[in-house]
């Protein structure tokens, strides 16, 4: 399966690269732990559809609870438009399920407590050196894993808004799904 | 094509793919528990299934299987239907679940897999439960496997023949 985004989209997106996640490459296809302790990889979690892919930096951070209360808006339209969603963190699962189920969350989250996926991208932090969690980071991608969109959440203002998650995942359907052009008489 | 069927059957289950016996949670046997794969149904009470819950390798597992009451059926558009595919989303993931359905646009059940490690309590809280009755199963090893949980926050049925969660189109 190999979705084609146009190039005007790719040099549109919000940053080039945050670490070596970077657009046009291709994320690794890792194994985490969801938030019920269960080990999943990558691609089975993305199946065929677009997936947007968020590393956060933990429940106590103020800016992801803002981020996330945008991410649970998408939750409203991703629901019916056979998109997914993920988030990452250091977090182990059990405090990820009690975070997910206090934000009324209904995608999958990851676990990454021996930092081995953040370090593989390099995405630790480095000024928080006391949770040394995630540079907060948002992706899109196709079902190749391929990046389509990256995001630098290091300042709040260089996250995605809604309309442009809309846009990276409306661009991914529209190369993916054969019947885009709706069939007509 | 070959669609995946499943039955709560009394008697022999000719031709199935997998099937085991069914007994309520006090021991009484109610039947078997039997799987498909036909392009046809197979027996009058035969509902699709998400063909990735069957395995014939599968060990013994405790069940919640809701079944809409005899010619009573709900579009799959129904907000309680739409609701309690939330709810299933939001709870910690169980070894399989699938909503059972005989066309494209209606829905006529679910059944939801457990392992006997796990609280029946998260059967008896099943969120399909609350559109239709449900029975409380187990049963014996040979049909039931365990599937990775939805990723989410999907509630939709990509294809709209398929079971959900079944991502697959077609």
């Amino acid at each position: 399966m190999s979705a084609q985004i146009a190039p005007h989209h790719l040099e549109s997106a919000g940053a080039d690269a945050v670490g070596l996640v970077a657009v046009g490459e291709r994320l690794p296809d890792f194994e985490l732990l969801d938030h019920a302790g269960n080990r999943r990889r990558l691609s089975d979690l993305v199946g065929g559809d677009p997936t947007v892919v968020q590393f956060y930096r933990g429940w106590w951070c103020p800016k992801e609870q803002a981020f996330f209360r945008r991410l649970l808006a998408l939750q409203e339209d991703a629901e019916v438009a056979y998109s997914r969603i993920l988030s990452i963190s250091v977090d182990p699962p059990q405090v990820n399920a009690a975070f997910r189920a206090g934000l009324g969350a209904r995608w999958t989250f990851l676990s990454d407590p021996d930092r081995e996926l953040q370090t593989q991208l390099r995405l630790r932090e480095t000024t928080d050196t006391l949770n040394d969690p995630y540079v907060p980071a948002v992706v899109v991608i196709d079902p190749d894993l391929r990046i389509c969109a990256v995001y630098n959440g290091y300042w709040y203002w260089g996250r995605p808004t809604h309309d442009e998650l809309v846009r990276d995942l409306r661009e991914i359907s529209r190369a993916l799904r054969a019947d885009w052009e709706a069939p007509t008489p | 094509m070959s669609r995946c069927w499943l039955a709560l059957i009394e008697g022999r289950a000719e031709g199935a793919r997998a099937f085991a016996r069914a007994s309520t949670l006090d021991g009484h046997e109610v039947g078997t528990l039997a799987a498909w794969l036909h392009k046809a149904k197979p027996v009058r009470s035969a509902l699709r299934v998400d063909e990735r819950l069957i395995d014939p390798e599968g060990g013994p597992a405790w069940i919640s299987l809701v079944l809409a009451p005899p010619s009573v059926r709900l579009p799959f558009d129904d907000l309680a239907v739409q609701q309690a595919r939330r709810h299933v989303l939001t709870r910690p993931p169980l070894a399989a679940v699938s909503t059972l359905l005989r066309d494209d646009s209606h829905f006529e059940g679910a059944i939801t897999v457990a392992r006997p490690d796990v609280s029946i309590q998260w059967l008896r809280d099943d969120p399909f439960a609350r559109i239709y009755p449900a029975m409380l199963l187990s049963v014996g090893a040979g049909i039931l496997g365990s599937v990775a949980a939805p990723t989410g926050p999907t509630i939709e049925r990509y294809g709209s023949d398929n079971p959900w969660p079944s991502a697959i189109f077609g």
